[in-house]
């Protein structure tokens, strides 16, 4: 513990970084839109001071233990965008700002140029520029980003600085890691669909660094490529999509765009067969970045980057970019103020492609011995969750059913809010575990010597179990996440979840058939989450050791535990507290500020609270409001406990609440699933059900066979051209230079040729 | 007119410094304690000049640090003072576009100064040989003090060129805007031989000197011409008859034309540019770097003040429209084509001065076209002036690299570029950056300037394109031939973009041929570094917008409307 109290003096140089902003607002009285640049600037300076100054003193002792790499100067910058950050979202809910009409700040504005127009004159202007646009839905994406990658940061200062595989290379983590961060921001502030594209496409390059960090290990790089790849899938779809827009508009500010988006440029009416094709390219690329069926296949294998990288791209940022665009959607369906009608078919097939992806990663999560892995499709299945109640929103807006489409859109929004708190800390606590069990294996081998322990998986949840009086922190962290992230009630998520599954069957009751079955799929998956998330935290926690090395594991390493007390604390309550504060309406911009409901007092507003989340007068409503709880509550974790739960070695203890599960685990009795395992349905879960395998067969039979079609004509017709052209400019230039001989009088008599040349024109014309 | 009144010496304030600097670098060093005894008395009166020099007088760094200081004073004192408007005398008026090419030339000659305090450096401490010394110690010290002496001589020179630079930009009459470009001219061959000892350098000072007394001597004789048909040579003079006259007196036209032959080889136009290449390459860098950047833009001062400023008609193409389009477009692919092979740092960068001097003729080639509105020949004008002052920074950027590499003897192949990036990195980066703004890579400055000239030669030309073409294809056939000078630059800096990253290559990825760092020479450094982030900084922040602000103020006075 000595240890860890000795290394936050390093935070010490931070002060002066982290006054700038304070500096700003109360000696320079800035309006805190103007520091919005600072948002995205700090991390940008940061991205290239840590990478130069990591190459110039690798390996310097200062470096490494004061600087911890670059990672204290990232946590700087990630902090001045943190504070900045918090300072907006202050102002805004205060409403002391000048935040009207969606505070449009144009803080670069680089050049103007004219256009040249169809009919070939030269006259309007544009500016290539960029400016901030805020409303709620930007303060919470960028309070979630900025908020996260802080603790990340700080978690990763610990987590990679005392790996030693990591040795001298974390000064490309951390660069990569703020690089990474800053795309995020600048998606999220970004006024303009391009400026968007463009931060996403940074946030697509560092997620393939990232993912590729160890990239001497095959499997990393191959995961890389894939995310890389597959995300590109999507982005192609996607400016597809943002190209069709400009055509309608003929802008992608969304200014412009979001005025009045039945009409399109020149006052045209906009058909709603073009914006459904529009829309639907953008949701393709928001697909690919979300990890949703059918481009999900490379979520799982980003696995292989380092644990503080599965937190940033699955809880804070890239994951949520996709969410983002969709929900920048709603002014083009929301009839009642200026949207197309006729496009409800959009919102249902986004649900669809939620509810099937939801249902079906949490069934492979179901086989997923990898605690990070379970994770993954836990992420996959959550963001489906979001999808499903946007699509939900999208619907009920189009049909101008705006009330509940307002609130779904909320409640989807307050579940991204939910599941980033909670997701962030999950795999952070993931990390711990990982860490420390790596850690306490490295300690064993090395003081036994035997080297058998090669092939031990650190990550490999059978190797695990009882953890919980070896790391109290952590398994109580966990412990809250899995609750958020399953829903039970009271705290995080349950709040969001329980609004989504509602509004989607109230879709259904309402007279649209088709939104029956994303209905019933994501009320299973709510089950099914209850059954995996459990399964993998009393795995992991409850039970007898299942591995010698679990007897050795310790809580020790620095930076790690703090991020996870800060992070259970609003998991836990947060999300109950935001909820009495009409987070919702919030969110879906029907009120700009947090309050509580009408005059009550506080013990009235939680009343109400909870009146409207257990008893909702719609009868309809109640019950599907008491299976989800039935099924999250007690069918998926009573069975995970039946399999895989069982209370602690004797005489070990563990932390109340924690001690009291684990041993409650233990009287369910055991279940032997073996058979179950075995089966083949158990092997397509493990196989993830085919579909990787599916898009291997076809790329080899499609795409590469083209690819070597395109790579011969590059070869021999696009290059055998350059290299034409290469070869006759050389000849050219020796034989031009010969003119240059290095005698003056040569020089002279070429003179003399121009001005005769001169001469004999200029005589022709005078005459 | 001797004396000059009170507001004409406020109005050349700048000038008068650099002269009282010019006196005082060949006075200061001289005082000493020389006494000369009153005759038929014993009073010996102390008259300073002469005799046992003073210590702090007799320090060898002193010329350079004098005509630094003149040189930043004349600057400031130019730039507070940027909007003067007036006449000195007849022949000189001071208006914001002298000064804004005041501003240049002397920004340049400060980075000129700064790297030849280390490309010709002196040292205050060099003893004599003596007898026990080593031969090559004996030459090392006789150099040194070679050096030592001659330091007066060449910061002389350079505020002779300063001098001659900024009074040309103020010239109204045609016979004074010749006698000061030769005074800078004439100084500028001396400083491009002044290594004498090196058989480079004054060859390439005599071939300098020899092509360009040609080219003057073929403007005179067009400037005679030109007296011959108006009998008045003053700027405002010969507007009036050239406005006033019916079609285009063969007389008027030739001598013009003749003038641009002595212009052409100033701003290195083909095929007057021969010898600059191997001037340039000759020369040391300090002066390379002169060369490239303000004896350019004095070239193009003379250009714009005779071609825009008098034989522009008032509508409909000028006369020498023809000449100096088919010119610009054989310069910068002469240019760009010949840096191709070169296998010289200071030949490359010649060449792509050649290439410069190409585009910026285009630009005035589409002034001249007749199809230009008043907005895109501004718009040109502020173009062409800002890419030369940007030059400053970034070509000269380049030749204080290569000063920094001279310092150990190298500039002279490519391959002392090798493995820069390795043994500097900050010197290797400016220099890629210097590199990539030649290039015309955006965000820098050198993208700026080259996205205004073919902003504005685009601008002026395409509503000449026919509106009822269905194609782009079928509109480029109907569009004025201007258009095409801008597809012009545009394909030739595609082609310059392979020499220029070659640079870039070569510092990079090429294994170094010594690890030894270079000389510390931090005001170089510092100069260095302070030009490239410029560059940068020009590019994308509104530092660039206030300097096109002052440079189209200037523009506008000299249109004049």
């Amino acid at each position: 513990m000595s240890e860890t109290k000795n290394e936050y003096k390093l935070l010490l140089p931070l002060v002066p970084i982290l006054a700038i902003i304070p500096y700003l607002a109360i000696v320079q009285g800035w309006e805190s839109i103007d520091a919005a640049i600072f948002i995205v600037a700090a991390p940008f300076v940061a991205f290239p001071t840590i990478l130069i100054l990591g190459q110039v003193y690798n390996k310097n002792k200062t470096w490494k233990n004061t600087w911890k790499e670059g990672g204290i100067l990232g946590i700087g910058a990630l902090g001045v965008s943190l504070s900045a950050a918090i300072w907006i979202l202050f102002d805004y809910l205060n409403g002391t700002a000048h935040f009207a009409n969606h505070s449009v700040s144009h803080w670069l504005e680089w050049i103007s140029f004219d256009v040249l127009q169809a009919d070939y004159t030269m006259t309007e202007t544009r500016i290539l520029g960029m400016g901030v646009w805020i409303d709620s839905l930007t303060l919470m994406l960028l309070f979630v980003a900025t908020f996260l990658c802080f603790l990340i940061c700080w978690f990763a200062i610990g987590y990679m600085t005392t790996n030693p595989i990591n040795e001298d290379s974390n000064h490309r983590f951390f660069a990569e890691f703020v690089l990474f961060s800053m795309g995020m921001f600048g998606m999220v502030l970004a006024d303009n669909f391009l400026w968007l594209f463009i931060f996403w496409e940074i946030m697509g390059l560092c997620s393939y660094l990232l993912i590729g960090f160890y990239y001497w290990k095959d499997s990393a790089a191959k995961a890389a490529k894939k995310a890389f790849l597959t995300t590109r899938v999507g982005d192609v779809f996607l400016m597809v999509g943002l190209f069709i827009l400009y055509d309608i508009y003929g802008s992608l500010e969304f200014a412009v765009v979001f005025d009045d988006p039945s009409t399109g440029v020149g006052g045209a009416l906009v058909d709603s067969g073009q914006m459904f094709w529009a829309l639907t390219m953008l949701f393709i690329g928001a697909i690919g970045k979300s990890a949703q069926f059918p481009l999900h296949v490379w979520l799982p294998d980003a696995m292989e980057g380092p644990t503080p990288v599965s937190a940033l791209i699955h809880a804070a940022t890239m994951v949520n970019a996709g969410l983002y665009l969709v929900a920048r959607m709603m002014p083009f369906v929301d009839i009642h103020h200026h949207g197309i009608a006729g496009l409800e078919d959009f919102g249902i097939m986004v649900a669809y492609i939620g509810g099937i992806t939801a249902f079906m990663a949490a069934s492979i999560a179901f086989v997923q011995n990898d605690i990070k892995k379970v994770l993954a499709y836990s992420t996959m299945s959550q963001l489906a969750y979001i999808f499903t109640g946007l699509g939900s929103a999208l619907y009920f807006l189009n049909i101008g059913n705006y009330h509940a489409g307002y609130f779904v859109l909320g409640a989807s929004l307050f579940h991204l809010f939910n599941h980033a708190m909670a997701k962030g800390m999950l795999f952070m606590a993931s990390g711990s575990v990982i860490h420390e069990v790596h850690h306490a294996h490295d300690h064993l081998s090395s003081s036994h010597d035997d080297g058998g322990h090669h092939d031990f998986d650190p990550q490999d949840m059978r190797n695990m179990g009882g953890l919980a009086s070896k790391m109290p922190v952590t398994a109580t962290a966990m412990m809250f996440g899995s609750m958020s992230i399953i829903g039970i009630p009271l705290i995080g998520g349950f709040w969001s979840k329980e609004g989504i599954i509602a509004e989607t069957w109230a879709a259904y009751f309402h007279g649209e058939s088709a939104m029956l079955v994303p209905a019933i799929l994501i009320l299973a998956t709510a089950g099914m989450t209850g059954f995996y998330m459990s399964r993998m935290w009393f795995m992991t926690f409850a039970g007898q050791p299942k591995n010698e090395v679990v007897d050795h594991v310790h809580e020790t390493t620095p930076w790690i535990k703090e991020p996870l007390l800060i992070l259970t604390l609003i998991t836990a309550i947060g999300g109950f507290v935001l909820a009495l504060y009409g987070v919702i309406d919030f969110l879906s911009n029907e009120s700009s500020h947090l309050a509580m409901h009408g005059d009550q007092g506080i013990v009235d507003s939680i009343i109400t609270q909870l009146e409207h989340a257990f008893l909702p007068e719609d009868s309809q409503m109640r019950m599907v409001g008491w299976v989800t709880i039935f099924l999250a509550l007690f069918v998926g974790p009573i069975m995970a406990a039946r399999i895989h739960g069982g209370s602690l070695k004797d005489g070990e203890t563990a932390t109340p609440i924690v001690g009291w599960l684990v041993n409650l685990s233990g009287k369910f009795g055991t279940q032997d699933v073996s058979s179950l395992a075995e089966s083949d349905l158990a092997e397509a879960l493990q196989n993830r059900l085919y579909i990787d395998d599916l898009y291997e067969g076809i790329i080899a039979r499609t795409v590469i066979p083209f690819a070597d079609l395109c790579a011969w004509f590059d070869r021999n017709v696009i290059d055998g051209l350059i290299k034409q052209i290469e070869s006759n400019s050389v000849l050219g230039s020796v034989q031009i230079r010969r003119v240059t001989t290095g005698s003056a009088r040569d020089y002279i008599l070429m003179a003399t040729v121009g001005a005769l040349s001169i001469f004999a024109l200029l005589l022709g014309v005078s005459n | 007119m001797i004396f000059l009144t009170n507001e004409e010496m406020q109005l050349i304030i700048p000038e008068l410094i650099m002269l009282v600097g010019l006196l005082g670098i060949i006075l200061i060093p001289n005082f000493g304690d020389a006494k000369i005894r009153l005759p038929l008395t014993k009073i010996h009166l102390p008259i300073l000049i002469g005799g046992k020099r003073f210590k702090p007088t007799s320090n060898p760094k002193l010329p350079n640090r004098l005509t630094l200081f003149t040189l930043v004073v004349a600057f400031f004192f130019g730039f507070a003072d940027r909007v003067a408007t007036g006449d000195v005398g007849n022949a000189l008026s001071v208006d914001s576009f002298s000064r804004v090419f005041f501003l240049i030339f002397t920004a340049a000659l400060i980075l000129s100064t700064i790297s030849a305090a280390h490309r010709i450096p002196a040292r205050s401490n060099v003893k004599p040989p003596n007898e026990s010394d080593s031969e090559s110690l004996v030459s090392r010290k006789i150099d040194a003090l070679i050096d030592n002496r001659r330091q007066v001589d060449f910061h002389i020179i350079l505020l002779m060129v300063g001098l001659g630079m900024s009074l040309m930009a103020m010239a109204n009459h045609l016979f004074m805007l010749f006698v000061c470009i030769e005074l800078a001219s004439l100084s500028s061959y001396i400083l491009v031989a002044f290594h004498k000892e090196s058989a480079a350098g004054g060859e390439a000072g005599m071939k300098y000197f020899i092509v360009g007394s040609v080219a003057s001597a073929v403007g005179i004789y067009g400037m005679s011409l030109l007296y011959l048909w108006n009998g008045d040579l003053s700027f405002d003079g010969l507007a009036a008859s050239w406005a006033a006259a019916d079609g285009i007196d063969p007389l008027a036209g030739i001598g013009v034309g003749l003038m641009l032959v002595a212009f052409g080889f100033k701003v290195g136009a083909a095929p007057f540019h021969l010898a600059a290449p191997d001037a340039y390459s000759g020369a040391s860098s300090p002066v390379a770097g002169l060369l490239a950047t303000a004896s350019k833009a004095m070239g193009f001062v003379a250009m714009i003040r005779i071609l825009i400023g008098i034989t522009l008609p008032v509508e409909g193409e000028a006369f020498w429209f023809v000449t100096i389009a088919l010119i610009s477009v054989i310069t910068m692919t002469w240019g760009n084509l010949a840096a191709l092979t070169s296998d010289n740092p200071k030949r490359i960068l010649a060449y792509s001065s050649v290439a410069h001097a190409g585009y910026m003729l285009a630009g005035l080639a589409a002034i001249g076209s007749g199809i230009a509105s008043i907005a895109a020949t501004k718009l040109i004008l502020i173009a062409i002036i800002f890419h030369l002052a940007v030059l400053v920074l970034f070509k000269f950027g380049a030749f204080l690299v290569l000063s920094l590499l001279e310092t150990e003897g190298r500039s002279h192949r490519l391959e002392d570029l090798y493995g820069l990036g390795k043994r500097e990195p900050l010197m290797a980066g400016s220099m890629f950056v210097f590199m990539l703004s030649l290039a015309g890579v955006p965000p820098l400055a050198g993208f700026l300037s080259k996205f205004l000239m073919i902003n504005g030669i685009v601008n002026a030309s395409v509503a000449s394109g026919s509106a009822g073409s269905v194609s782009v294809i079928g509109w480029m056939g109907t569009v004025n031939p201007v258009f095409w000078l801008a597809i012009a630059i545009v394909f030739n800096s595609a082609l310059s973009i392979f020499y220029y990253l070659r640079i870039g290559l070569v510092m990079f990825f090429e294994a170094p041929e010594t690890d030894n760092p270079l000389k510390s020479a931090t005001s170089l450094r510092l100069a260095i570094t302070v030009c490239a982030l410029l560059t940068v900084i020009l590019g994308i922040t509104s530092l660039g917008d206030s300097v096109l602000d002052i440079i189209s103020n200037a523009v506008e006075t000299f249109i004049g409307n």
